[in-house]
């Protein structure tokens, strides 16, 4: 959902198309639930089509993430599990791309069309997953930051449509949320190698999900998903949820995190420069070189990072390939 | 700023009461009891509803629970069985939890109760 950032605000042109935009942001407010899209003005359409890219897009690059990682699984049935999850994500996916049909956009499209830097997952999905350690932080922290997200959605949306399809996700997504948890206390617990890989893990992951929930409020001036109801929190808050699960699980099981708990003001600061730069190939930030710009962190974004090819080529690499042996020629 | 917390992180473990402050009279009954408040990690649906489990025995401070899961490939097996033992272990009166899993009767949507039924149909799950 941080994806917002990049698009364009949508209004239509026209004291009429302003009118109607004003008018549907007041009924939303008073509780209005949109149901179709003939409900919906322009600026409401656009608003909720990039949101849902947004989810949509993140819960399809998640599988080929964990998929890769999955190889790491220390044994069938923890692997059964894994497996269950990315099964999982791929059907999430699937709903939100079936909610962007309705909307008039092509999942076909979607999917098969864009170049894989025109994908709006967050930059955490353009990483790879190198170990088991790695996977079930994953899980721990990045669908913390989806359940975080689409709670936020759930409850506040005004698309009717969408809040009956999270019903079935965020059920599914608390069972990812368990896995991360269960597996790096069990993995802090073992001490030596396993806490060792498991805080390495925390140390690069823990910054990358803060950077998820994007702009801060204070240089966000207008956002299009808050005044049509499309989520109910600002992105500072939602990054203070999700810190407020975070910190005291990590706590709790004797890893560090970069972040506290500043009581007299009764919010989560973080101990490093916000935003900061980070090296891909050594997974690390650099909070040595002190805070850079929103605009940088957008360029990188932009840029997309190393897995991003690799995770969009192995959801389609088969597809062609198959078509080719039933029909001797591309689908 | 007062913000909602995450709910239900830990799927599962929600509707976990305290334990009984001595031991029950009836202490298979209890077990039951107990094993009501074992949530599906995904559905909130309790084990006993599901139907996974087949027979409770309590010898002395020892509980044997024959349970099954809905398939040999469940996710969820790991955590079902953790859910059931640290659940049971709260008890300050029983010191020890067996679980015997069984896979014959195999389970089927025929040992759903009613009150699972209703739930499965409430959250849109086919049964």
């Amino acid at each position: 959902m941080s994806g917002e950032e990049r698009s364009g605000q949508g209004t239509a042109a026209g004291p009429e198309g302003a009118a109607a935009e004003e008018d549907l942001k007041a009924r939303v407010r008073e509780g209005y639930i949109v149901e179709s899209p003939e409900e919906m003005t322009e600026g409401y359409r656009k608003a909720l089509v990039v949101q849902l890219t947004v989810q949509a897009d993140t819960e399809l690059i998640s599988a080929p993430a964990y998929w890769m990682a999955a190889r790491h699984a220390p044994s069938t049935n923890t692997q059964v599990s894994a497996h269950a999850i990315i099964q999982d994500e791929l059907a999430h996916a699937n709903i939100a791309y079936r909610l962007l049909e309705d909307l008039g956009v092509s999942k076909e499209e979607l999917v098969y069309g864009r170049e894989p830097n025109e994908f709006k997952h967050p930059y955490g999905f353009d990483q790879p997953l190198e170990n088991w350690a790695e996977l079930v932080v994953a899980n721990g922290f990045f669908d913390r930051a989806g359940i975080t997200l689409l709670s936020d959605v759930y409850q506040n949306t005004s698309y009717g449509p969408l809040k009956r399809a999270l019903v079935k996700v965020d059920m599914e997504e608390t069972f990812h949320l368990r896995h991360g948890e269960v597996w790096m206390r069990r993995l802090a617990k073992a001490g030596g190698d396993a806490r060792e890989m498991v805080q390495r893990a925390v140390d690069w992951m823990f910054p990358m999900t803060v950077e998820w929930f994007g702009l801060p409020d204070d240089m966000k001036r207008h956002s299009g998903q808050l005044e049509y109801r499309l989520k109910g929190l600002t992105n500072d808050e939602l990054r203070q949820v999700w810190m407020a699960s975070t910190v005291p699980l990590c706590e709790s099981i004797g890893l560090e995190v970069p972040a506290h708990y500043d009581e007299d003001a009764e919010v989560y600061r973080l101990d490093y420069p916000f935003p900061c730069r980070y090296d891909p190939a050594e997974k690390r930030w650099l909070f040595e070189d002190g805070a850079i710009t929103w605009h940088d962190v957008f360029d990188r974004w932009k840029s997309r990072g190393p897995m991003n090819e690799i995770y969009v080529e192995s959801l389609r690499r088969s597809r062609g390939q198959v078509s080719r042996w039933l029909n001797g020629r591309e689908a | 700023m007062a913000l909602p917390t995450l709910s239900r992180v830990s799927g599962g473990r929600d509707l976990w009461s305290p334990p009984l402050q001595r031991p029950p009279r009836d202490p298979e009954a209890a077990v039951w009891k107990v094993l009501g408040e074992v949530l599906d990690p995904e559905i909130p649906v309790s084990v006993v509803d599901l139907g996974l489990v087949y027979a409770v025995a309590v010898n002395g401070g020892t509980a044997r629970i024959r349970l099954t899961f809905t398939a040999t490939a469940c996710p969820c097996m790991d955590f079902i069985r953790e859910d059931v033992r640290d659940r049971l272990l709260q008890e300050t009166w029983l010191g020890e939890v067996v679980i015997e899993e069984v896979w014959d009767p195999p389970w089927s949507t025929d040992r759903l109760s009613p009150e699972a039924r209703g739930k499965l149909k409430r959250l849109g799950i086919a049964t």
